[in-house]
């Protein structure tokens, strides 16, 4: 559920700051996707899914998420893996995502935007999320400017950043395994989360 | 010759003990000199919980620095580490507050990151992971699996 919020939460924000506007529009747009009726059907849900990842595309820096998360291993891949491991990751990133906006947009109740702050080329925008159940969760979109547009390259949910959360992860991987093992694992898991994915009902 | 003895005695434990003074303060002052020789960076944390002058600055287990001080800026723990000479901090490292164990002493992590820039001494490290309150977590659990129906989809009581 708390992955629904990377979506849902900005859009529903009041704040009108230069970074948080953008992502809103973004947000904006999936959901408009979301919502549209002729989209809605069995036979039009992966037309949906592939408008979803473009408009994600354009606002993620998946290359910076990936590179990131991959931390000082990533120096020691040569062009290629690098190019494949941004493939593979953010392909599994983008249908984790989708499977989990489309199962709990529903639970979402309120959004308040808490503020932006820019320093240099990077921004913060907080929210905060309240379910049905009452429950308020802490969120935080880390930003970089690339050209006109603000890209997400992180994000902070209960403190927990997304980025961090990976670079643990392969660290532990790698320190016990190979790349090569790692990249297997990600391509394996690539068909299960669009299995996952495509499984759930309009 | 008794009483000589005696004193003998009494003489070598209070030796002994000005001794061990003497060298448990030239442990701690080899300390305060690694943490002046070193190089100042700073970062900021949303929850700095824990942390004070002389908490420990890690990577990958190994202490590589101290925090010098703490104090607050724009509601924000504001914290100042000296590192030892040496470690390069890529410009994407994450510094995250961490507990050893469930209740032991905080420490920050420094896990290094992938950008080819790195953090100049004096610099900020950009990318911070505050302290997790786990009470919060384990209550908003409790209260979220209390607010969900029950296997029969009857709402909570």
């Amino acid at each position: 559920m708390l992955l629904a919020v990377v979506v849902v939460g900005v859009n529903l924000c009041a704040c009108a700051d230069e970074a948080t506007d953008q992502v809103r529009a973004t947000t904006d747009k999936i959901l408009a996707l979301m919502a549209d009726p002729a989209l809605n059907y069995e036979a039009h849900i992966s037309e949906r899914r592939q408008l979803i990842r473009k408009e994600l595309h354009q606002r993620v820096d998946w290359a910076m998420v990936a590179r990131s998360s991959l931390g000082h291993h990533w120096a020691k891949r040569s062009r290629a893996e690098q190019t494949e491991f941004v493939s593979l990751f953010s392909r599994l990133l983008e249908e984790t995502f989708i499977d989990k906006f489309e199962t709990h947009q529903g639970e979402l109740a309120k959004v308040e935007c808490l503020g932006e702050k820019i320093i240099d080329d990077y921004a913060s925008v907080k929210a905060q999320v309240t379910t049905k159940d009452q429950i308020v969760h802490p969120v935080e979109y880390r930003l970089h400017k690339s050209g006109k547009d603000w890209r997400i390259y992180d994000v902070l949910i209960e403190g927990v950043s997304l980025v961090k959360n990976y670079r643990d992860q392969f660290d532990e991987i790698l320190a016990k395994s190979s790349y090569e093992k790692l990249v297997a694992d990600l391509r394996a898991k690539i068909p299960q989360a669009v299995a996952v994915a495509a499984s759930i009902p309009p | 010759m008794k009483k000589a003895y005696l004193e003998f005695v009494v003489g070598l434990f209070l030796a002994i003990g000005i001794g061990c003074l003497a060298w448990l303060s030239i442990r701690l002052a080899r300390k305060e000199f690694f943490t002046r020789s070193g190089y100042e960076l700073q970062a900021a944390f949303s929850n700095g919980t824990g942390l004070r002058r002389g908490t420990p600055v890690v990577i990958a287990g190994v202490e590589i620095g101290r925090v010098a001080s703490v104090g607050l800026e724009d509601y924000e723990a504001k914290v100042h580490m000296v590192l030892q000479q040496g470690v390069v901090l890529q410009s994407d490292t994450i510094a995250s507050i961490k507990t050893k164990g469930m209740i032991g002493e905080k420490y920050i992590e420094l896990t290094p990151g992938a950008s080819d820039k790195t953090i100049k001494p004096g610099g900020v490290i950009r990318e911070t992971q505050p302290a997790m309150d786990l009470e919060a977590l384990i209550g908003k659990y409790i209260q979220g699996n209390l607010a969900k129906p029950d296997d029969k989809g009857q709402p909570p009581r």
